[in-house]
């Protein structure tokens, strides 16, 4: 489903946020990346939606070679891939259910896809009777839901999530884990950035670890460190 | 389909509420410019019209009295053709009564009194006269011979009317054309603006759009659509603008009653196609000026 070959990229001079790193994931795969700060988790995630460019190597995601595609097609590849972050990137001026019919809109998904869908993945992260509240009116464990239906409504294939627990207490985080466990249940490959060694512990899934931007350790079923 | 249109005219409208002074500004700023293309169009054309009777190096018109019979037409004709030193005889031109109708519809545009006193019953036919010598002196001593042949009514010479005019035309021209370019630029400057103050303002629903995989058209036209309604508003006001002021002018000149003046009026035909210029340029420079600023804050 992802696979990055030798991939390279350097901000401005520095030295490289990531250096020549391969690893492959595969379809419905769950895959954590943990490191210390600054290591290049935010910069890897990045690279595979395009919103960065590497120098050298390539970003395979679905069979394409995503930084050989044209710009105008990079919105169509986006289409496949939902995004969460740790600080949700929600809309404060638009409710619960405007957030996530927001991601159909802007694709020109037509009205009665999105009276049907949204109530759907609404219910399946467990809001369906806050789906008028404002994101101030609600706790960060349900923001952080409501950002995780946003990314999922269009059922893509991949889901990138940059630190989705992190501003998360441990109960909170964990029920977020569950969620996005689910859906990776469903088929949907996930990659995971993550300072959560608690939840990495638990969860025992795949793990690659990056220091300075070098894949040092990529482990089946692995532990935090 | 529906659902994108709503979903932009939506947006669109919020922006404008959002930015109200800057988009003001903006407004104020193209109708202005507009307003003195639109003066430029005008003014042109009126001079255009003034000058009519010159046109092609015309520096004197001989006017053949409307009762003149066929034989006293062709003495002056005759006589115009033996003065080839001074003439350009290839040149010379007669304009018959329809024809010399035909131009005064508009040389005297400002002056329908006048105009319905004209038939081409009654009206002068006349000669125009292109010389080959550069010597005004000469073009005026030979004028003068002309006045006594019997059958013309009336000699007249361009450069009476010419110098002045001329020059002042060419002077208006440069002015409102360079006035209305700097005014043009600075209107597009403050579209720019706007959008990019619109586009900051929604810089996290940019952010979002992008992520989910909204095109750039997608996000780009309800900014686009803010920069055409900003130039098309710009527009109108111009128009009406224009509009008072060839009406306050018409008027003016009419109660001048005097026959030079007369010309420098546009009617309503040519005025239409100058409105319809201005919303034209207000409309694409607003679209594409915005167009531009949308895509270079965009960056994919
Ligand atoms: N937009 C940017 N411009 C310049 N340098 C950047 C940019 N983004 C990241 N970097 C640098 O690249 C390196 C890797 O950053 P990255 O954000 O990928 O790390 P991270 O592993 O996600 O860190 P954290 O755990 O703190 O989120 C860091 O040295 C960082 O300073
Ligand atoms: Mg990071």
């Amino acid at each position: 489903m992802i696979r990055l070959e030798n991939v390279t990229k350097t901000y401005g001079t520095e030295i490289p946020a990531v250096r020549d790193a391969s690893f492959e994931v595969a379809k419905g795969e769950f895959v954590f990346m943990v490191g210390p700060s600054g290591s290049g988790k935010s910069t890897l995630l990045r690279l595979m939606n395009r919103q960065e460019q590497p120098e050298r190597g390539a970003v395979w995601v679905a069979g394409k070679d995503i930084n050989e595609m044209s710009d105008s097609k990079v919105p169509y590849l986006r289409r496949n891939i939902g995004n969460i972050f740790q600080d949700y990137k929600l809309l404060l001026n638009k409710t619960v259910f405007e957030n996530v019919a927001f991601a159909l809109e802007v694709i020109g998904r037509p009205k009665h896809v999105i009276r049907q869908q949204v109530p759907a993945v609404l219910d399946l992260v467990g809001l369906s009777d806050k789906e008028d509240r404002f994101p101030h009116q609600l706790s960060g464990g349900e923001q952080q839901r409501v950002s995780i239906a946003r990314a999922f409504v269009n059922r893509p294939l991949i889901l990138l999530a940059d630190e989705p627990t992190g501003n998360l207490d441990p109960a909170t985080g964990e029920g977020i884990m569950r969620l996005l466990d689910r859906i990776n249940n469903t088929g949907t490959t996930v990659v995971m950035a993550t300072h959560d060694q608690r939840i990495v512990n638990m969860m025992r899934r795949r793990v690659v670890q990056l220091d300075r931007g070098v894949i040092v350790r990529d482990q089946e079923r692995g532990v935090y460190d | 389909m529906i659902a994108r249109i709503s979903y932009a005219f939506r947006e669109t409208w919020a922006s404008f509420k959002r930015n109200v002074t800057l988009t003001m500004a903006a407004v104020i700023t193209s109708a202005v410019s507009l307003l003195l293309v639109g003066s430029t169009f005008l003014i042109q054309r009126a001079f255009d019209n003034l000058l009519t009777r010159w046109k092609g190096d015309v520096e004197l018109i001989v006017y053949v009295r409307s009762d003149a019979d066929v034989n006293q037409i062709q003495v002056i004709q005759d006589a115009l053709n033996s003065q080839p030193a001074v003439i350009d005889v290839s040149k010379l031109r007669y304009l018959d009564q329809a024809q010399s109708y035909a131009e005064a519809q508009k040389l005297f545009a400002g002056d329908p009194g006048t105009l319905r006193l004209l038939t081409p019953e009654n009206i002068p036919s006349q000669f125009k006269v292109v010389p080959i010598s550069q010597d005004s002196n000469l073009i005026r001593e030979l004028g003068e011979q002309f006045r006594s042949l019997a059958g013309v009514r009336e000699v007249a010479y361009a450069q009476d009317v010419f110098d002045v005019v001329a020059r002042v035309s060419q002077f208006i021209r440069i002015a409102t054309t360079a006035m209305s370019i700097v005014l043009l630029v600075v209107a597009v400057g403050l579209i720019w603006n706007t959008i990019r103050t619109a586009m900051f303002a929604r810089r996290r629903e940019i952010e979002v759009m992008k992520l989910v995989g909204a095109t750039n058209w997608f996000i780009r036209i309800p900014f686009m659509l803010e920069g055409l309604m900003q130039g098309l508003i710009g527009g109108v006001l111009s128009c009406l603008g224009l509009w008072g002021l060839n009406t306050a002018w018409s008027n003016a000149v009419a109660d001048f009653n005097d026959t030079e003046l007369a010309a420098l009026v546009v009617t309503d035909g040519y005025m239409r196609f100058v409105m319809f210029i201005l919303l034209g340029i207000g409309a694409i420079a607003g679209a594409v000026g915005s167009g531009i600023a949308a895509t270079r804050f965009l960056d994919v």
